[in-house]
């Protein structure tokens, strides 16, 4: 709400400056978020509050001037002569529960106009634009001082001297003053004449019985209508005026008489014409709120020690009633504080004018809490550490993906991630889904950081993902993702890692400082991965997610100006893997007796897997062999095509005793000729 | 006994020979080892007629001792000729870079975030979670904000269906906790909101973190106390706090809580606006409109409740002005956090 100083000076008698006006305003509860200076003026934008529709005028904001100042309000005289003639329009509300009061004046004999330079520069001030229609920027003008909306129509334009205020009742139209047809629904309340529709209540008037420069006689509309209906119909309509914003929030049932004279005594000064009696339907009275409210239990939700005369002090100041019962005070707010209605909302009345900045600061008398980080929080914050520790950076991106993210990774109509969750109303239809993966989001970041220079990207992201599985509310769960390219190598000593075993190992790296022993990897069949280089990652029998390089199909959909570049992407579903970490470490005693170390080195099939053949081997005597280390893998050169070797480490170790060599050597020719017979491989060089 | 002379003499020539170490080894096997020289002839001592034994012995003894001196003399001094010279040709360029091991680094939003848990749970703040896609009634209708009222309009809503929304605020876990636990309640619950508005200062999704308290005697001072320390943990002890009024449809009283300008130290610059004060949080007692959605009874307990941007806290502090910078997650912006 733009609010004119000087208009502001014409309602209230200040004496303080405008930038100590604009503070104290702040202080109460009316921010004031700038202002400007406008021809030797100063405009202040004010925030106005949804609970506070009486403040969307300058009288509104004079008046917490005055009670804040404690200065003299002048309200603009609206004391009409009792001797008019009499109008010979009737009112009849037929939907009283929309309409609680109607009241109108014919003018007759007006001259519509120029509109007078004060009143268009006030207007213009306040950011309504002037149409240089006296009638109508009259209307206006007692918008913005009085906070009442008014509306005048042209009176020989009406059919039949009635004004009739009812419900569309039936699908109709209108064409407002706008000069759009609009359509109605059944329930839009609406001002009619004898015959036909001829303004949207509250919101806007019908171009049919608009004021123009021909206009002769007048009927100025001020009347009461229901917040509801109004913001309904508003919404419905996509239609928000200056009008209908205040008849949403609330407007004064009482004064808008007063608004209504006022304006008929300006239209009067400027337009000419005779002002005809008041005609006036009121079927609903309002209903005034009294509120007990306790002394002590005001200081005891503050925290304060105000006396009891203070707080009837501020109460009178802002022209609430408030009866001194002894520890009670009996409290009726006004007619335009429809905002005031328990107990609390007149504390919060007494605590913004006594000032929030007056009320001590002090520390809660309240049960002692632990202050401790809960478990899941702190193996949240461990894997974060582990990932970041082994050259993973931290992204965030927005929870939306786009249909064409699906296809991306060329998911196939029946896979889980399909099963999104969509929003209604999408900023851009590039984030109209809710992700289901955070694989393509991962995508975009290294395309974007590759085309600003970048090189090696290793990213991760730890944040939900939204499985519509035909509930109320999705399933969210929570997912690590990662996403990793080598690039070239700025760093002058190199590593030659494949990249999969980098993000592996980065990955086993995280599992061992989460102390997650019971994973898993084996062959994924996931169709943006390559085939030969993915696994899906098992905790339990339960599959948590999926590592691998991205297929080169895949890849090309990216559009990146790398050759063959090798991207490995991960996803893991953390809510599963915080399921299987133990609660508590149990320690194991230091091995007292050492340990004998053999190696042996196999040719082997191509294709047999490693971790099997290690397997075979921790399992052929588990008392003797504490571990195995698989430390090389070779192929080509000395080999026959189709083999590999692999050279592994075996531990052999006894509790509770040295053991000897003599005993180690039959035990390890035995494992030699067991491993050989069940992977049909060979000893290397022999 | 001129036998053991040329033995001496043989090994006095030898020495001289010696070019390294290796030679010196070969050198000792040759005259001191288990089959050298001095073995050998000591081997010879029993064969001597008795009265010559003993001077053939003590002057073998002798040659034996000379020898292992002079081997170890010149075995110092070659190892430390050879030590000189790797002083003196090995070299390292200092100046190269070393094999960094690449820490990989926290999105500065989550560093806020965790900075601002850490204060309230040292203040004895439990952390509550609550979904991301929310109904309509624990977004609004429970936080006191019916269909249809006004209060809609501070907020726009990404709706998922009519009763379906993206949570606009880390409110509505407020709710969810109340509904389930019992006073005394001290919680925040950070988490990720949702408005579909987007600019220089906003972006569809950001970060914010709910607080909660609520026991028998909260008192608005109470508020003013645990958020004003809040802030003088997160931006320093001297930074100057201002609670003015404000609404929000679930507390009443409500309040705005502004900060000094960190960047004109209150003397007004563009960034405030030159009011000299920030908005950092929205703050009130809690509504007991909200408690009775939830089943307490009002005329028992009282509370206060806040809610911080995350993103505004992490522009403060970094000097960050286009939020939209957060979720670009180019790397040269992340890298310097
Ligand atoms: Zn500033």
């Amino acid at each position: 709400m733009l609010v004119s100083f000087d208009w502001l000076k014409d309602l209230v008698d200040i004496t303080a400056g405008p930038e100590e006006v604009a503070d104290m305003l702040t202080l109460i509860g009316l921010e004031v978020e700038g202002s400007e200076q406008l021809e030797g003026d100063i405009v202040f934008d004010v925030n106005v509050t949804p609970n506070r529709p009486d403040c969307l005028s300058i009288l509104g904001v004079a008046r917490e001037v005055a009670a804040a100042f404690r200065r003299p309000l002048t309200i603009p005289e609206t004391d009409m002569n009792s001797t008019l003639p009499a109008s010979d329009i009737r009112i009849e509300i037929l939907d009283s529960d929309l309409c609680n009061r109607y009241t109108g004046r014919s003018i007759t004999g007006v001259t519509v106009g120029d509109t007078p330079e004060w009143i268009r520069k006030r207007l213009e001030k306040c950011g309504i634009r002037a149409l240089n229609n006296n009638i109508v920027d009259i209307t206006n003008y007692v918008l913005l001082e009085l906070g009442h909306p008014l509306h005048a129509f042209d009176a020989d334009k009406l059919e039949g001297s009635i004004i009739k205020v009812a419900k569309a009742g039936g699908s109709r139209s209108i064409v407002t003053l706008d000069e759009i047809e609009r359509n109605l629904s059944d329930a839009t309340l609406l001002i009619w004449d004898a015959k036909n529709p001829v303004a949207i209540a509250g919101i806007m008037g019908g171009a049919n019985s608009g004021v123009t420069s021909g206009t002769r006689n007048i009927f100025l509309e001020s009347a009461h209508f229901e917040p509801i209906s109004v913001r309904k119909s508003a919404k419905a309509l996509s239609l928000r005026t200056d009008s209908s914003f205040r008849f949403e929030r609330g407007t004064d049932i009482i004064f808008l008489e007063n608004a209504l004279n006022r304006a008929a005594m300006l239209i009067q000064q400027v337009a000419g014409g005779v002002i005809h009696r008041l005609v006036d339907s009121y079927p609903v009275k309002p209903e005034y709120t009294k509120i007990d409210v306790s002394i002590r239990r005001v200081n005891e939700y503050l925290g304060t020690d105000m006396e009891k005369g203070e707080m009837i002090d501020i109460l009178e100041r802002l022209g609430i009633e408030a009866e001194d019962r002894g520890d009670v005070l009996n409290v009726k707010p006004p007619a335009f504080r429809k905002d005031i209605m328990v107990f609390v909302d007149v504390v919060e009345e007494i605590a913004r004018c006594y000032h929030y900045t007056n009320i001590p600061v002090t520390a809660p008398k309240t049960t002692l809490s632990e202050g401790v980080i809960s478990i899941k929080e702190a193996r949240i914050r461990t894997m974060k550490q582990a990932i970041r520790a082994t050259g993973f950076t931290e992204v965030l991106n927005y929870s939306f993906m786009s249909p064409a993210d699906l296809d991306l990774l060329g998911l196939p109509e029946q896979d889980i991630r399909r099963q999104y969750v969509t929003l209604k109303n999408p900023l851009r239809q590039e984030e109209s889904l809710l992700r289901t993966s955070l694989i393509p989001s991962l995508m975009h970041n290294v395309v974007y950081n590759l085309s600003r220079g970048s090189n090696r990207i290793g990213l991760f992201e730890l944040s939900r993902i939204f499985e519509h599985r035909g509930e109320q509310l999705p399933r969210e769960v929570l997912t690590l993702g990662g996403i990793y390219l080598e690039g070239r190598s700025s760093f002058l000593w190199k590593d030659t890692v494949p990249p999969f075993f980098v993000v592996k190992g980065a990955l086993e790296s995280l599992f061992e400082e989460m102390k997650c022993e019971m994973y898993e990897f084996t062959p994924s069949t996931e169709v943006f991965l390559h085939s030969g280089k993915a696994a899906d990652i098992y905790f339990r029998k339960e599959r948590a997610g999926f590592i691998g390089e991205l297929n080169p199909h895949t890849i090309e959909k990216m559009n990146i100006k790398i050759q063959q570049p090798e991207i490995i992407v991960f996803e893991l579903n953390v809510d599963l893997l915080l399921t299987v970490i133990p609660e508590t470490i149990a320690y194991k005693p230091i091995p007292k007796y050492p340990s004998i170390e053999r190696d042996i080195a196999l040719v082997l099939s191509d294709n047999l897997n490693a971790v099997e053949i290690l397997r075979h081997l921790e399992g052929f005597h588990p008392d003797l062999i504490e571990r195995v280390e698989l430390f090389d893998e070779y192929r080509g050169k000395n080999l026959p095509e189709n083999k590999k070797s692999l050279a592994f480490r075996i531990v052999y170790r006894a509790p509770d005793r040295t053991l000897t060599e003599s005993e180690i050597e039959p035990l390890h020719n035995e494992l030699v000729t067991f491993i050989t017979g069940k992977t049909g491989g060979a000893l290397r060089g022999q | 006994m001129d036998e053991l002379h040329e033995l001496k003499k043989a090994f006095q020539e030898e020495l001289g020979t010696v070019a390294g170490l290796e030679d010196l080894q070969k050198l000792k096997a040759k005259f001191s080892g288990r089959k050298g020289k001095v073995s050998a002839h000591l081997k010879k001592i029993s064969a001597l007629p008795p009265e010559k034994r003993s001077q053939f012995g003590s002057t073998l003894n002798e040659i034996k001792k000379f020898i292992e001196k002079e081997v170890i003399q010149l075995e110092a001094s070659l190892k430390a000729e050879v030590q000189q010279k790797r002083l003196q040709t090995e070299f390292l360029d200092i100046s190269l870079p070393g094999r960094r091991q690449l820490f990989g680094r926290e999105h500065p939003i989550n560093q806020v975030l965790t900075e601002a848990k850490d204060i309230f749970i040292s203040m004895g703040f439990d952390v509550e979670d609550g979904p991301e896609v929310e109904t309509d009634y624990y977004n609004f209708e429970a936080l006191n904000i019916p269909k249809d009222h006004p209060a809609r309009d501070m907020q726009d809503t990404f709706y998922v269906s009519e009763d379906i929304v993206l949570r606009t605020h880390t409110s509505p876990v407020q709710i969810r906790v109340m509904e389930k636990r019992t006073p005394p309640l001290r919680i925040i619950a950070p988490g990720k909101v949702y408005r579909c508005d987007a600019d220089i200062s906003h972006t569809a999704m950001f970060h914010q973190i709910e607080g909660l308290m609520v026991d028998t005697a909260i008192a608005f001072s109470d508020l003013k106390g645990v958020l004003e320390l809040f802030i003088h943990r997160l931006f320093g002890k001297d930074t100057p706090v201002r609670f003015r009024p404000s609404y929000f449809p679930f507390t009443e009283p409500s309040a705005e809580v502004d900060i000094g300008c960190i960047f004109c130290g209150g003397s007004g610059c563009r960034v405030c606006k030159t009011t000299g004060w920030l908005e950092i949080l929205g703050a009130g007692m809690v509504n007991p409109k909200v408690f009775e959605m939830v089943g307490y009874k009002i005329d028992q307990y009282t509370g206060f409740a806040f809610g911080l941007g995350i993103e505004r806290i992490a522009m403060l502090k970094y000097s960050i002005d286009d939020i939209r910078l957060f979720y670009e997650n180019d790397c040269r912006f992340l890298s310097q956090f």
